[in-house]
């Protein structure tokens, strides 16, 4: 173990007494003469080592504190959920952690990690399943073992898996509590579909029906090195951990199975205003359009163009005009995400109170129609581009960031594809030009497909402002109404 | 930006006995320096990655105001991005005039304001902020000053100062304001360090309050999102001021929406002179950086910044000690819940590490609450702990959520239970050990990466002094179990808590869709029923129901049709779902 820090206890009070300054302080920041900065991001082969026993590893020491992280990537999700059994990505996620192992029940399991302060932890989300344990260096041997027999002979107790389905059933009945969590899951389901699998909602059925017996073969099918990505960083030789891992994964004693692709059948919904009726005095608007996938040649330059439009905070177009010049929001922006798997749509969101909605709204899709048909200004791509740029060091801030960004490139499959993506990613970005922004706003910034959902009161939504003129009907060839779903079986 | 209170985090250091002694002596080497103008500075050298987390506090929050002025702290924090002589306009001196200009309309227009409340008092009209009531001076005032903003947006550069930090590669630009500190921070490359330097000390040596008004607007609906739209943030609110009896900390950090709308932009002025000035401010940097050449960087760029006239006045309430127990119950749309708060003490007081320990002994998946609410008689489903020290005064939160069919009061009292145990009994040294082990833990999951530093230190710094991330955590690893016995007969008394009790507000959203058209006397009813029925797992049972209501409806009242029909069709559906496994 290594001491935090190389000096002991330096605490010093002074009033300091300082020379005056040489040199005259500038009116303005361009002046400032800034040294260079040499940045090269991580390589993958310097940390990529390829296990015997299946998985793929990024190691990264880091000697400063005396900790060790680890995380599994799983190639599993809630798209392999069957017919019915919806919700059993996340039940299997958290028994696997929390419902003891073949040695330990779930309680000795929990006061054994709770008195060493080690985090083990399991979850599944939509495309993949994480397993993580972060401990104390001293205490790696033990996890390690730990870890071993969670992921090879997890006890899946019983009454846990009692408790978490009940706690799943509670949860479900605030699904309509909370305006943005309605917002939330009806922009889902028009972005990608009722039948889309991401909208396949758990429901009292589908928990009820959810046996240990489902949870073990989720858990036996999916959970296998074969599957497995790792990200280790902390405080660790690297020779003496990738043996650990060898051992960690070696012998595995089921066979699993490996996940079909991940579906990509999505439907996005007609044009229209949708409405869904919520009794609160601000709206939440979402406004989407269809996507893109990040591999796309297009993307790079359609971050540039989001990040102007909207998805640069305080600097974007959107936040200038909805928020600072007309006070109409408190958070206003716009997200392009790149899809891994499949086309993400855009979106453009803000609350506003009922009255100001609709021309909120029209503001909106206003600066869409803008970028697509003027190209944005020099100063614009500028600060855009040297942001997306300078900021890029900050994502392998510490070498936690750096083990995991590596691992999820190779679990996406970007890595296989494109080995140097991280190397050349700032030069993409800035041979991006304005023209290049306004084709892509051209392409994708398309107001007459634009879904536009809106949860709130209704009737005050439609009345407008007195100040404001524009009605909300106005913006958009249709009105849908939106039934709240049940929230127990989620039919509207 | 974002609006935080202290409550939920613990600074602390140091190891458990457990720990190899070679560990023990690590602190964090923070340096700090006084400049001559009052300035307090504090630097940390890191060189793991090439950047610096930047920030500094004015030691100045809502608990600072007082009626008539509550979230001016926080609406500070809004203004202090709007710019600088230099940045943000094209004309400085047009910019001045026109500023000048507005505060003259707005002086006028703040006289009509107060005969609205006037006519409000007397009944003539329902609100005094509803645009519909305005006086038509009012409405014509309103215009001018709009022409006056129109104005002023032709020279206006928008946003530049975020801008110039986004060009510079700034990240994690942002502020917050808590009860007892206005904090603002950012992440720049190494090589930028002169730029944090210039921006920060421009925008505390010469601030322009532009876009005062309209900033107000963006406040209310950061209002409307965070309290009036969210389940509970009303009621979190209210329950937050019945709590506090004479101290500040009674109102909202955000402010009374009366005040917000009539706050001016002279009450901001003064504001600033009293609480932005250097003596008032500790500056901090933690990264890549050389401390002797930064140290003299800050002396030229911060050193300029004029000392205060003034000392800071000093928050002179203290809260009246409590006399009777204070219970407040709400319907609201959520699943029921209990929440209760005690007065306890401030940031640093030697009880408050008792305090921490015995919350930790009751949180947690291995903690006492949980084990004994949640897994083993099942009344709960959730359940919290937290010591919250603020600067001035402190609070303990216990709570829970209610497990379906159980009452908030049965949480509260199993809550009651576990805290006489802790009276009563002496913690086992195996569970003390566990959770100082954890404290020890965390004191080095805490140094992650500078900007995660930063953030402690501004929030120590803020809550009373720095030192408090190298000293907490020993005095944490001194707590004794006779302390923690101590400190649990000293604060949990009936006379020193709060209780809110939530239940779910009748034809909440939950069951919206499939309750149209049922009587207000019928919802609650229905309710029961279905909710026995969607329980029900004996398919007979249910098909023997689902004849008698055919058998009912065929002789029932049209009053009472719909409310049958309703529990024919989720029998009906029951049974379907029942048959289909």
């Amino acid at each position: 173990m290594k001491p935090i820090f190389v000096h002991a206890l330096l605490l010093s009070l002074s009033v300091v007494v300082f020379a005056p300054a040489a040199d005259a302080i500038p009116d303005r920041p361009e002046k400032l003469q800034f040294p260079a900065l040499k940045y090269e991001p991580p390589r993958a082969a310097d940390h990529r080592v390829v296990l015997k026993s299946g998985p793929v590893a990024y190691v990264v020491p880091d000697r400063e504190l005396p900790l060790v992280s680890l995380v599994i990537y799983v190639r599993t999700g809630q798209h392999t959920e069957p017919a019915g059994k919806e919700g059993l990505a996340s039940l299997a996620g958290s028994l696997l952690a929390r419902g003891g192992t073949k040695s330990k029940t779930a309680e000795e399991l929990e006061e054994r990690l709770a008195f060493l302060a080690a985090g083990l932890n399991a979850s599944v989300g939509d495309t993949q399943g994480t397993v993580s344990l972060n401990l104390l260096s001293k205490d790696l041997d033990e996890g390690l073992a730990i870890l071993r027999e969670v992921l090879t002979a997890p006890r899946l107790q019983e009454d846990k898996l009692a408790l978490f389905k009940q706690q799943t059933l509670q949860s479900m009945k605030q699904r309509n509590d909370d305006s943005a969590d309605i917002e939330q899951r009806e922009r889902r389901f028009l972005a990608y579909g009722e039948n889309f699998w991401v909208n396949r909602h758990a429901t009292q059925a589908s928990i009820e029906s959810i046996t240990r017996a489902d949870i073990e073969a989720f858990h036996r099918r999916w959970f296998h090195p074969k599957n497995f990505v790792v990200a280790a960083s902390g405080d660790f030789d690297r020779a003496a951990l990738t043996a650990k891992l060898e051992t960690l994964f070696a012998s595995w004693p089921f066979q699993g199975d490996v996940a079909k692709p991940v579906p990509t059948d999505k439907q996005f919904a007609a044009p229209g205003l949708y409405f869904v009726e919520k009794d609160v005095n601000q709206g939440r608007v979402s406004l989407l359009l269809p996507g893109i996938r990040r591999d796309d040649p297009d993307y790079p330059a359609v971050e540039v163009m989001n990040d102007i439009l909207g998805g640069g905070g305080f600097t974007s177009r959107i936040m200038n005009r909805v928020r600072s010049d007309e006070g109409l929001a408190y958070s206003a922006g716009t997200g392009f995400p790149g899809g891994v798997y499949y086309p993400l749509s855009f979106v453009a969101v803000f609350q506003s109170k009922s009255g100001t909605v609709a021309y909120a709204t029209s503001l909106v899709l206003d600066e869409m129609r803008k970028i697509a048909a003027t190209p944005v200004t020099a100063e614009e791509l500028e600060t855009t581009k040297k942001s997306f740029i300078e900021t890029f060091p900050s994502s392998f801030a510490t070498k936690g960031q750096v083990a995991g960004a590596l691992a999820q490139e190779e679990f996406t499959g970007r890595y296989a594809k494109e080995p140097d993506y991280f190397k050349n990613y700032r030069a993409k970005i800035a041979a991006i030009t304005a023209a290049d922004v306004q084709r892509v706003a051209k392409k994708y910034m398309t107001p007459e497909k634009a879904v536009i959902l809106v949860v709130g009161q209704k009737a005050e939504i439609l009345k407008g402002h007195p100040n404001h003129p524009v009605k909300i009907e106005s913006l958009a060839p249709r009105m849908v109404n939106v039934p709240l779903r049940d929230p127990l079986t989620m039919k509207p | 930006m974002n609006r935080q209170s202290s409550i939920r985090v613990l600074f602390v250091l140091l190891l458990a006995a457990a720990f190899v002694p070679a560990l023990r002596a690590q602190k964090v080497p923070v340096t700090e320096h006084i400049l001559p103008n009052g300035l307090k500075v504090l630097l940390l050298e890191r060189h793991d990655a090439p950047d610096v987390a930047g920030g500094w506090v004015a030691k100045v929050g809502s608990a600072n105001e007082r009626p008539g002025i509550t979230g001016i702290a926080h609406l500070f924090e809004h203004m202090m991005f709007k710019g600088t002589p230099t940045i943000g306009t094209k004309d400085f001196k047009k910019d001045v005039e026109i500023l000048n200009a507005q505060e003259r309309v707005r002086e006028l227009m703040r006289e009509e304001e107060a005969k609205l409340r006037a006519a409000w008092r007397r009944g003539e009209i329902d609100d005094p902020q509803k645009p519909e009531n305005r006086t038509p001076r009012l409405r014509e005032l309103g215009k001018e000053f709009q022409q006056l903003v129109e104005e002023q947006r032709k020279i206006l550069v928008k946003n530049e100062f975020d801008r110039i930090y986004t060009a510079g590669g700034g990240s994690q630009m942002n502020a917050y304001t808590s009860y007892d500190v206005t904090a603002y921070f950012i992440t720049v490359p190494a090589n930028k360090l002169e730029l944090f330097m210039w921006m920060e000390s421009e925008r505390i040596l010469r601030p322009i309050f532009r876009e005062f008004y309209a900033e107000r607007d963006v406040v209310f609906e950061e209002r409307r999102m965070r309290t009036d739209s969210t389940p509970l943030g009303k009621f979190a609110e209210a329950f937050e001021s019945l709590f506090w009896e004479s101290h500040p900390y009674s109102w909202p950090i955000i402010g009374w929406p009366s005040d917000i709308a009539a706050i001016s932009r002279e009450q901001a002025d003064d504001f600033y002179a009293t609480y932005y000035a250097p003596q008032n401010l500790t500056l901090i940097l933690v990264g890549d950086f050389d401390s002797k050449r930064t140290l003299a960087m800050v002396e030229k760029y911060f050193g300029r910044i004029p000392k205060g006239k003034k000392a800071t006045p000093d928050v002179v309430t203290l809260e009246v000690a409590q006399n009777a127990e204070k219970r407040m119950y709400a319907e609201a749309e959520t699943n029921p819940q209990v929440d209760i708060l005690w007065h306890t003490v401030a940031y640093g007081h030697a009880d408050s590490y008792p305090l921490s320990v015995l919350a930790q002994i009751l949180s947690t998946r291995t903690g006492r609450l949980y084990k004994n609410l949640v897994l083993g008689p099942q009344v709960a489903t959730e359940t919290w702990a937290w010591q919250g020290s603020r600067k001035w005064a402190g609070q303990f939160n216990l709570g829970g959520e209610c497990r379906d069919g159980r009452k908030p009061e049965e949480v509260e009292q199993a809550i009651y239970a576990e805290l006489d145990k802790l009276k009563n009994e002496d913690l086992p040294a195996a569970e003390l050990q566990k959770v100082k082990n954890n404290f020890a833990a965390g004191e080095y999951r805490r140094l992650a990466n500078n900007h995660a530093i930063l953030q402690q230190l501004m929030r120590a710094e803020g809550a009373g002094d720095w030192r408090e991330i190298n000293e907490g955590g020993p005095r944490l690893q001194t707590v004794t179990a006779a302390d923690v016995r101590r400190v649990a007969n000293k604060y949990f008394t009936k006379e020193n808590r709060a209780v809110a009790v939530y239940t779910r507000k009748a034809g909440a959203a939950t069951d919206e869709p499939d309750f149209a058209g049922l009587s207000d006397q019928q919802k609650p009813v229905a309710r029961k029923v279905l909710s026995t029925i969607k329980a029900e797992t004996n398919l007979a049972a249910l098909k023997q129901r689902a004849q008698q209501l055919d058998e009912q409806l065929s002789k029932a009242e049209a009053k009472t049709q719909t409310f049958l029909k309703l529990l024919r069709k989720k029998t009906q559906e029951r049974i379907a779902e029942l048959e289909k496994k």
